[in-house]
């Protein structure tokens, strides 16, 4: 058995059977190399593309576990399937057929805004269940309690819908390919991005503008001292229980829209490249997330496509461990000692 | 001291009498509780001890367990005989991955152990080496036997299984109350102090990393000798995650109440049986509910007692 | 109070002296949690549902039939429980499971228990190569599946094949044997050979790294979850390859996911489906059951459950009793051509389905499943 990859540097040469005089003249190897060469950018390109599009559902994810880390230093594990909830009740909304006189883009927005504003209400009433009781308690203690609110919030969506895929109604977002320097990338894909990227934005505003935002700020660095200043910080602990989630909602129904089939085990991979995304973009920090998402994406994608398909998921984790030892904190991320 | 032998002795009595009214199913219920207290006690000493935040126990586990069966498929070598190698695998795997690992904060050493245990996880399902079997898993481990006496039912491998995790607790009672594991929570209490009173912060961590993975490296042992078979789905991230919700749930630091969160987080789904597909539902349930009640762990570890040194008539002690 | 406890009671006792034996117990393992909780749901409802009918018929042997359904989670551990847990509750035989290596975890007890293990979706080759006496499968092996993907890609004069499979042990195992079939034939090359990470959603990577690869032909041999949205991502491409499944993609909720256009030309091996068999049974089977559930079985193996809980039912008849040895016998060498669900059942000695029951399928524009000559 010839192995793949002598195979691919053989393509191109003409086989000795089809040689014949009526047939077209062999290839000089310059002429090959220019073919190879213009596939293998054209390759790049593809495959960094469908990194991006990836990473920008993962750093939408990562904005929740970020946020949340970054007032109350808890690693919320049911964060990933309350993306998972937000696509089923998009699946739920799109199903009920009442967003259908609305048109294509203002029936999405509204959509999107309902999804968004449930999953709010859910993150929520879950701080106010499973975290709230917890936060004078060891910081372990309330990890062991998200991680049995994610095995709860999972099988109650398993339950609710049952554990057949879901499959979305087909053909809401566009479905056209564009030409981006000459390469075809389907439009969905960049509109998945930019609507990745306007979402973070419109977060990193709110944070860095807005009072609430600066309150939110306040209370991460120190929460004893932001209430000194008058600040409520249970209040803001709910906002932020609000906020991330909406954004992992909006995920979810982002996932729904565009690959069309949902599941209810589907957080668990989502949210553990997400948890990954924030880390590797120092846990805490906004603009970090964002940009821990979006190279974990491409990552992935390089890795799968140069290094090995079947790895993908190693690799992606042996280049987060990689960049830890050399930066503790991430990327972004401010070196702080433990204890002071 | 006493008080403690006796309810060591009376939980262990308890216990061996336990098989004479349990069928073979409830058996092998305790059978699963026991393994998963090995695993946890000795999680339990990197996470517990000394406040390490460990969420990919499963790779040594994971090791352990692979280098029993392929070394007992292939050379031949009885399984219980590997015990002690099983432990070394793990743990200078655990020493090579941990050795530049070690000195990362918290969640980043979190994230980090998740990493490692996936990467193992898919070497594994990729038949790395070509000698994991893949997906497939290795089969026809061969039984075990001790004195030449072949271990088969449930009931037998109670005994074996319950007597390793009575030594188990035994050993790890004893490191607690030795310097190393005085030092290992003074580290998790205040590192910079640790640090500041001679403690090479850096080598103990090491060992409590290295001592807990190979342990949970001879818990993978005998988990491949009960099973027969082992594959990589045994080794996912969710047994990391029961693993560290057996710690914290039962009482992080306390043996007692590492092993009655064994009994609850193996147990109680096999309680829940009679829900069907809403087990897991209601486990979830029950996991948030014990843990927003008993907020530091159900049985949590008390302050350390000392006996107070005879009373010296020069002040030469502190 | 107390008077009527004491009456009920009696009346218990009453009824159950009155009921010469207990109902015949025949037990299910599935999984009904954990990712594939879906085949396990829908084999405890195809089950289910053909004990309700034994039960209307007036039961075998005079006796009634109860199904105990347990939960394996998909995992080694938690189906090894359950087999113990089935044992003591005294079954005389048990449906499944799924997985391959969650079966192989289970075949030590029910073998040492004297329990019939009629499994349904576990198609790894070495469960039938330790010659139990109680183990049998109504779903063929891997190699058997092999043999007619490899003819399949003959027949269609494929030159240059890419195959993907997931690393579950069952596509692992299917697209080893393909193309160690495929190896000894000079005219094809495979010219792609990886894994997918399943349950995952954008494989928009994978195709671009094959699409490089330039096959006039794949073979992806995982799940039908996987299977759907490659072939929408691909038909979003505009890469127009043909594309073939293994029995594990023969499910409706396909043609849902990838959408009529991109599921068309798709073709998939599979045993034949209910609506393709002569058998009466069949097609009333599927008649109920979608009067039942709204909609037809999806998964083959839920089907295959049931085929293995009826022939368990003509075991019972045949014995005249719940005796597993008498029933083992029987199922090995006297079941001839049973009219099955999924065809034709006979067993062989090693407890293997024989006989060809594989079909090739393809998908029309409409979203249906047409059987190829």
């Amino acid at each position: 058995m010839p192995k793949s990859g002598k195979l691919d540097s053989l393509r191109y040469w003409p086989r000795k059977d089809r040689v014949d005089s009526t047939g077209p003249p062999p290839f000089h190897l310059d002429q090959l190399k220019i073919v190879n060469r213009t596939k293998f950018m054209e390759q790049l390109a593809l495959q960094l593309t469908n990194g991006l599009a990836v990473g920008g559902i993962y750093a939408l994810i990562a904005l929740g576990y970020t946020m949340v880390y970054g007032v109350l230093k808890l690693i919320n594990f049911a964060h990933s399937d309350l993306f998972t909830l937000g696509a089923y009740l998009g699946f739920t909304l799109l199903a009920s057929h009442f967003l259908t006189g609305m048109g294509p883009f203002w029936g999405t927005v509204i959509l999107a805004l309902m999804v968004m504003g449930m999953i709010a209400i859910v993150g929520a009433l879950l701080d106010r269940v499973a975290y709230r009781p917890l936060r004078e308690s060891p910081r372990l203690s309330a990890v062991v309690s998200a991680l049995g609110a994610s095995i709860f919030l999972q099988n109650a969506i398993m339950l609710v819908y049952g554990a057949r895929y879901q499959v979305y109604p087909q053909d809401i977002l566009p479905r056209m390919a564009m030409n981006i320097l000459g390469i075809q990338v389907p439009l969905v894909r960049v509109l998945v991005l930019c609507i990745s990227l306007a979402m973070m934005g419109g977060l990193y505003f709110f944070i860095q503008k807005t009072k609430v935002g600066t309150a939110i700020r306040a209370a991460a660095i120190d929460q004893g001292a932001a209430r000194l200043m008058g600040i409520d910080v249970n209040r803001v602990i709910l906002m932020v229980f609000m906020v991330g989630p909406a954004l992992g909602g909006a995920a979810g129904l982002l996932v729904g829209l565009y690959y069309g089939q949902i599941n209810f085990t589907m957080g668990w991979g989502y949210g553990l490249k997400a948890f990954t995304a924030a880390i590797l973009g120092g846990i805490g920090n906004i603009p970090g997330a964002m940009l821990g998402g979006l190279l974990l994406g491409v990552i992935e994608s390089l890795g799968a496509a140069y290094v090995s398909l079947a790895y993908k998921d190693a690799i992606a984790f042996l280049v987060l461990i990689l960049i830890l030892i050399f930066r503790p904190t991430g990327l972004l991320g401010e070196r702080v000692a433990e204890k002071v | 001291m006493k008080q403690k032998i006796v309810i060591f002795a009376g939980t262990g009595a308890i216990l061996a009498a336990l098989p004479l009214v349990l069928n073979a199913y409830w058996i092998d219920v305790l059978n699963n509780i026991g393994i998963y207290a090995i695993l946890a006690l000795s999680l339990n000493l990197i996470v517990g001890h000394t406040g390490l935040f460990n969420l990919g126990h499963a790779a040594f586990y994971a090791v352990g367990a692979y280098t029993a069966a392929i070394l007992n498929t292939t050379c031949h070598i009885p399984v219980l005989w590997l015990l002690p190698v099983c432990g070394f695998t793990a743990g200078l795997f655990a020493l090579l991955v941990a050795r530049p690992i070690i000195h990362l904060r918290g969640d980043y050493l979190c994230i980090v152990t998740i990493g490692v245990g996936e990467i193992v996880r898919i070497a594994l399902i990729n038949d790395v080496f070509g000698i994991t079997g893949g997906a497939n898993g290795i089969f026809g481990v061969s039984r075990p036997s001790v004195f030449g006496f072949a271990l088969r039912t449930p009931l037998q491998f109670f005994y074996l299984i319950w007597i390793f995790a009575g030594v188990t607790v035994i050993l790890f009672h004893l490191l607690e109350y030795s310097r190393v594991g005085r030092a290992l929570n003074y580290l998790r209490e205040d590192e910079v102090a640790a640090e500041g009173s001679g403690i090479n912060t850096a080598r103990y961590k090491l060992i409590a990393f290295v001592l807990g993975a190979a342990w949970a490296g001879m818990a993978g042992n005998i988990y491949a000798a009960k099973m027969s078979i082992i594959s990589p789905e045994s080794f996912s991230f969710w047994e990391s995650v029961l693993m560290f919700s057996i710690v914290i749930l039962g009482g992080s630091g306390s043996i007692p109440g590492v092993l009655i969160g064994a009994f609850l987080i193996t147990g109680l789904p096999e309680i829940f049986r009679q829900f069907a597909s809403a087990r897991m539902l209601i486990f979830g349930a029950a996991m948030v509910a014990m843990m927003i009640f008993r907020t530091q762990g159900l049985l949590p570890a008390g302050p350390r007692k000392y006996r107070l040194p005879p009373l010296a008539s020069e002040g030469d002690k502190a | 109070m107390k008077k009527s406890l004491i009456l009920v009671f009696a009346m218990c006792f009453i009824a159950s002296t009155a009921l010469a034996a207990g109902p015949i117990k025949i037990g299910l393992m599935g999984p009904m949690t954990g990712s594939w909780a879906s085949e396990g749901q829908e084999m405890k409802q195809v089950v289910e549902l053909l004990a309700e009918e034994v039960n209307a018929k007036g039961g075998v042997n005079g006796q009634k039939v109860e199904v105990i359904s347990e939960d394996d989670g998909g995992d080694p551990r938690t189906a090894a429980l359950a087999a113990q847990r089935l044992a003591t509750l005294g079954v005389v035989a048990v449906v499944g499971t799924y997985g391959s290596a969650v079966t192989e975890a289970t075949q030590n007890t029910y073998d040492e228990a004297k329990i019939i293990q009629i499994a349904n979706g576990s198609t790894a080759i070495r469960l039938t190569e330790k010659n139990l006496k109680y183990f049998f499968r109504t779903c063929p092996r891997d190699d058997e599946q092999a043999k007619v993907a490899a003819a399949t890609i003959r027949k269609l004069n494929i030159r240059k094949v890419a195959i993907l499979h997931d690393n579950s042990t069952y596509a692992k195992g299917l697209a080893d044997e393909t193309k160690g079939l495929l190896g000894k034939d000079k005219s094809v090359e495979i010219v792609f050979f990886d894994a997918l990470t399943p349950k995952e959603q954008d494989y928009t990577t994978i195709l671009t790294k094959m699409k490089g690869a330039n096959p006039d032909f794949v073979f992806f041999t995982g799940y039908y979850g996987e299977a759907g949205l490659l072939l929408k991502q691909k038909r979003e491409m505009g890469w127009n390859v043909p594309f073939m499944g293994g029995d594990a993609t023969n499910n409706p909720d396909l043609v849902k996911v990838a959408g009529k256009e991109g599921a068309a030309g798709f073709y998939f091996i599979s045993a034949p489906l209910p609506k393709d068999l002569p058998s009466e049974e069949a097609k009333a089977f599927l008649a109920t059951f979608s009067k039942k559930h709204g909609n037809p079985p999806g998964s083959i193996y839920s089907v295959l459950a049931g085929d293995g809980f009826r022939v368990t039912i003509a075991a019972l008849e045949q014995a005249k009793a719940a005796d597993s040895g008498k029933m083992a016998d029987y199922l090995h060498s006297g079941l001839k051509d049973y009219p099955g669900l999924t065809g034709k059942i006979s067993f062989n000695e090693k407890g293997d389905r024989v006989g060809e029951v594989y079909k090739v399928y393809r998908v029309n524009p409409e979203g249906q499943f047409i059987l190829q000559p």
